[in-house]
C-alpha cells in the first residue's frame, strides 16, 4: 500500500511538473500592429505554440506609451519576455542594460546565417547584437511621383541623384505651386539629418568615437537645405512634423510632387484619393554622392528582466525567421531582414499596381537597411540639441556651420560611451 | 472640553480609507519625489536593480547650468500671462449666462465643451486655425488685415507659436473656470443686488462693488487653479508645437517630462529635482495670489 501511495504521490509530481513545464508563459509585446495585422500576428503565434507544445504566448500589442509601459513593468517586476523595438530603441536600451543579447541567447552562427550583416550591425552595440532583426523598410527605398505636377513643371524623370532633387524642388515650386518633396530635416525624437550626411558620402562620427559632423562640407550640404527652407521651397511644417507623414498627407491633397520612402505611403493614398493612387507612378529613388539607401528596422527584444529568456528567444527567432518574414511581407509591404528574402521569387513579379510594383522595387533589399548612424550614448539630450541647431540654422538664428560646430561641442561633452 | 476617546476613534476610523488614499497616492510619491530630487537615479542604475543614489545638491547645480531649464522655466513663468485674461474671460462670461433668459443653458453647455475635448483632437482642430492655409489666416485676409502672400504659419512662428498654444489653453480652460464662477455667482444673496439697485448702482458698479468682492474666495480659488495648470502645461505644447520653434514654447513641464518618461536615458533624480523647481515657483505664486486674494478684508466688511 505505502508503496503503492509512493508511486502514485511520485507519478502525480510528474505529471505536475510536465504540465508546469508546458504552462511557461512568454509574455509578448508587439508596437502598432494590432488591429491591422491581428490575423498574421495570431496565426503566426498559433504556428509557434503548435511547433513548442510547452509554450504558451501570452500576446499583447502596444502603442505610443510602450517605452514607458515597458520600463513601468520592469519597477513591477512582471516584464514581457519578448519585445519589439526599433534600432534606435533598442540601441537605447542596450546602452542602459535593459537587454540581454541576443547573441548569448542565440549562436552567432545561426544568427549570420540568419540575417544580413547590416541588420545585425543596426543591432550591435558594444560588439554584442542585442535584437532579432525583423522587419524593416528603405527611406529612399521607392520615389512615388505626380505625373500631372511633374508634366507642369515640365519635368520629363523622376531625379536621379540628391542634387537634381533639390534643382527639382526649385522648378517644382516655381511653375506648380506646389512642393516638390518634403526632407526629413528635423524629425521628432531622432536626429533625422545625419542621414543626409551619411547619404552624401560624410562621416557622423571619427574614429575615436567622437562627433564630428561639422566640416566645411557638412556644413555646406546643411546650407543647400537651409536656402530651400527660406526660399518657401520646402513645407515650413517640415520643422515641426515627421517628414514622411506630412508628405503622404500633402501628396493626398496635390500639394507635393514626390515621396521618398517605403510602399506603406501608398496605402494611405490608396484610401484617400483613389485617383491620384491610379496614376502615381512609382519608380526607384534619387541617393546621395554615397549611393547608399537609409532605412530603419524593427526587432525582437528580449528584456535583461526577462523571467523566461530560453522561451523568449525561441519566440524572437521564430517570428523572424526567413519564412515568417517572407509571409508578413506578403500582408504589408515591409522589407524583410533576413538573407534568404534576397532571393525570394515573391519579389520578382511584375505588376503595374503601385503597390506591388513599389513591394516588387524594394522587398529584396533588405541588406542596404541601414539608418546612418549608431544612436550615442545619452541621445535623447544629443538629438535634441542637434535639432535645436539644425532648426535655428533653418530659421536663420545661425550659420550652417556655426549650428553644426555647436552641436558637435555638446555632443562631444556630452556623450556617454 | 474633552472628546470620549470612542468618539474620537470612531472620527479616525471614518477618516481612515481617505487617509491611506491619500497616503500611498498623494503624500508618498511627494516624499519620495522630493527625495529623488536629491539622487541619482538614471535608467543604467534602474536597470540593474540599483536604487538611487544620494548626491546632495548635484542634480540642482546641473539645472542651473543648463539654458534649456532656463528656457523652460522662464517660458512656464511667461505663460501665467495666460491667468488674468482667462480668468477676467470666464467671470465675465459667467455673470452674462447667469441670467434666466431661454437659451442660457444651451450657451453654458457650449462653453463646457472644449474642457471635455480631448487634447488630441484639440489639436487637430487648431492645425486647421493656425496653419498658413488656415483658419485664422482667412479670416484676417477676409478682414483685409493681412494677405496671403504675408500670412503667418503661426505655430512655425517664434514670435507667434508661443500665444497660439496660449490659446488653446485658454479655450480648454475657459469652460470649467466659467462653470466654478457661475456656482460662485449662485450663492450670491440676491438681496445684496436688489439693495445695489435701489441705492441707484449701475451694472458696472454693482459688478465691481457687489459681485467680485463676494466671489473673491472663488475668484482665489480659480485663479489658484489656473497659476498651477498654467505652470504645469505640456499636452498642447506636445502636441502642437513639441516645444519649438527654437524652444520658444518649451515649457518646465517638458522638461521634467522629457527627463523622466521619454526614454531608456531617463534620469528620475534629474526629473524630479526639476519638479521640485516648478513646485517652489508655483508655491511662492500661490503665497502671492493668497495675499491678492485674502478674504479677511472682506469678512470683516461683512
Amino acid at each position: 500500500m505505502k508503496r503503492t501511495l509512493t508511486a502514485l504521490t511520485l507519478a502525480l509530481g510528474l505529471s505536475a511538473a510536465a504540465s508546469a513545464q508546458a504552462q511557461t508563459t512568454v509574455t509578448f509585446w508587439t508596437w502598432y500592429l494590432s488591429p491591422k495585422f491581428d490575423d498574421y500576428i495570431k496565426t503566426t503565434i498559433a504556428a509557434f505554440e503548435k511547433a513548442n507544445p510547452d509554450i504558451k504566448v501570452n500576446w499583447a500589442d502596444k502603442q505610443d506609451s510602450m517605452v514607458q509601459d515597458f520600463i513601468s513593468s520592469v519597477n513591477l517586476g512582471n516584464a514581457p519576455d519578448v519585445v519589439n523595438l526599433n534600432i534606435d530603441e533598442t540601441q537605447k536600451a542596450a546602452q542602459n542594460g535593459f537587454l540581454r543579447a541576443a547573441s548569448d541567447l542565440t549562436s552567432a552562427a545561426t544568427l549570420k546565417a540568419t540575417f544580413y550583416p547590416q541588420s545585425l550591425a543596426n543591432f550591435t552595440s558594444g560588439g554584442k547584437v542585442y535584437a532579432y532583426p525583423w522587419y524593416g523598410w528603405l527611406n529612399e527605398g521607392v520615389l512615388l511621383y505626380n505625373p500631372d505636377l511633374f508634366k507642369k513643371a515640365g519635368l520629363t524623370r523622376a531625379p536621379r541623384t540628391t542634387s537634381e532633387l533639390i534643382a527639382d524642388a526649385k522648378i517644382v515650386k516655381d511653375k506648380t505651386g506646389a512642393y516638390a518633396w518634403v526632407p526629413a530635416l528635423k524629425d521628432p525624437n531622432t536626429a533625422s539629418f545625419l542621414g543626409y550626411f551619411y547619404a552624401e558620402g560624410l562621416p557622423i562620427y571619427a574614429a575615436d568615437g567622437k562627433a564630428a559632423f561639422n566640416t566645411p562640407a557638412h556644413a555646406a550640404l546643411l546650407s543647400q537645405f537651409v536656402d530651400l527652407y527660406k526660399g518657401g521651397y520646402v513645407p515650413e511644417d517640415a520643422v515641426r512634423r515627421e517628414a514622411f507623414q506630412l508628405a503622404t498627407e500633402l501628396y493626398g491633397q496635390n500639394r507635393v510632387a514626390m515621396i521618398i520612402g517605403g510602399p506603406q505611403a501608398l496605402t494611405r493614398i490608396k484610401d484617400t484619393n483613389p485617383n491620384l493612387y491610379a496614376s502615381t507612378v512609382v519608380t526607384s529613388a534619387p541617393l546621395g554622392k554615397a549611393n547608399v539607401q537609409t532605412g530603419g528596422s524593427m526587432a525582437l527584444v528580449v528584456p535583461t528582466a526577462s523571467k523566461n529568456p530560453a522561451a523568449a528567444a525561441k519566440l524572437a527567432a521564430y517570428f523572424t525567421n526567413n519564412a515568417n518574414q517572407l509571409a508578413f511581407a506578403k500582408v504589408v509591404s515591409v522589407v524583410p531582414t533576413t538573407l534568404g528574402a534576397q532571393t525570394s521569387t515573391q519579389f520578382k513579379t511584375s505588376s503595374t499596381d503601385p503597390v506591388a510594383k513599389a513591394t516588387a522595387l524594394v522587398g529584396a533589399s533588405g541588406r542596404y537597411i541601414n539608418p546612418g548612424y549608431k544612436a550615442p550614448g545619452n541621445s535623447d539630450d544629443l538629438y535634441k540639441n542637434f535639432n535645436d541647431n539644425i532648426e535655428a540654422a533653418l530659421l536663420g538664428k545661425k550659420t550652417a556651420q556655426q549650428a553644426l560646430t555647436d552641436a558637435v561641442t555638446y555632443w562631444n561633452a556630452n556623450m556617454k560611451k | 472640553m474633552r472628546i470620549p476617546w470612542r468618539q474620537t476613534l470612531m472620527s479616525y476610523t471614518f477618516l481612515a480609507p481617505a487617509l491611506i488614499l491619500l497616503a500611498v497616492f498623494t503624500f508618498y510619491p511627494l516624499v519620495y519625489g522630493a527625495y529623488l530630487g536629491f539622487t541619482e537615479y538614471t535608467g543604467a542604475r534602474f536597470a540593474q536593480g540599483l536604487g538611487p543614489k544620494f548626491t546632495g545638491l548635484d542634480n540642482f547645480r546641473t539645472l542651473a547650468g543648463d539654458p534649456l531649464f532656463h528656457t523652460a522655466i522662464w517660458n512656464s513663468v511667461r505663460y501665467l500671462l495666460v491667468v488674468p485674461v482667462l480668468q477676467l474671460a470666464s467671470l465675465a462670461v459667467a455673470v452674462l449666462v447667469n441670467k434666466e433668459l431661454p437659451g442660457m443653458t444651451w450657451f453654458r453647455a457650449a462653453y463646457y465643451v472644449p474642457v471635455v475635448t480631448s487634447v488630441s483632437l484639440a489639436a487637430v482642430m487648431f492645425e486647421w486655425v493656425f496653419n498658413r492655409e488656415g483658419v485664422l489666416n482667412w479670416v484676417l485676409t477676409s478682414l483685409h488685415l493681412t494677405t496671403p502672400q504675408k500670412a503667418i504659419g503661426w505655430l512655425n512662428s517664434e514670435t507667434w507659436a508661443f500665444f497660439a498654444v496660449m490659446l488653446v489653453t485658454f479655450w480648454r480652460g475657459f469652460g470649467y473656470y466659467m462653470v466654478l464662477y457661475l456656482a460662485g455667482l449662485q450663492t450670491i444673496p440676491q438681496e445684496l443686488e436688489e439693495a445695489a439697485v435701489l441705492d441707484g448702482a449701475n451694472p458696472w458698479q454693482r459688478f465691481w462693488r457687489v459681485t467680485v468682492p463676494l466671489m473673491r474666495p472663488t475668484i482665489l480659488l480659480c485663479t489658484l487653479l489656473s497659476t498651477i495648470a498654467a505652470l504645469r502645461v505640456l499636452e498642447e505644447v506636445l502636441v502642437l508645437t513639441n516645444g519649438g520653434p527654437l524652444n520658444s514654447t518649451y515649457t518646465a513641464l517638458m522638461y521634467v517630462y522629457a527627463k523622466a518618461f521619454q526614454g531608456f536615458d531617463f534620469n528620475y533624480g534629474l526629473a524630479s529635482a526639476a519638479g521640485l523647481v516648478v513646485a517652489a515657483v508655483a508655491l511662492i505664486i500661490s503665497a502671492v495670489n493668497f495675499r491678492l486674494f485674502r478674504t479677511d478684508d472682506v469678512a470683516e466688511g461683512a
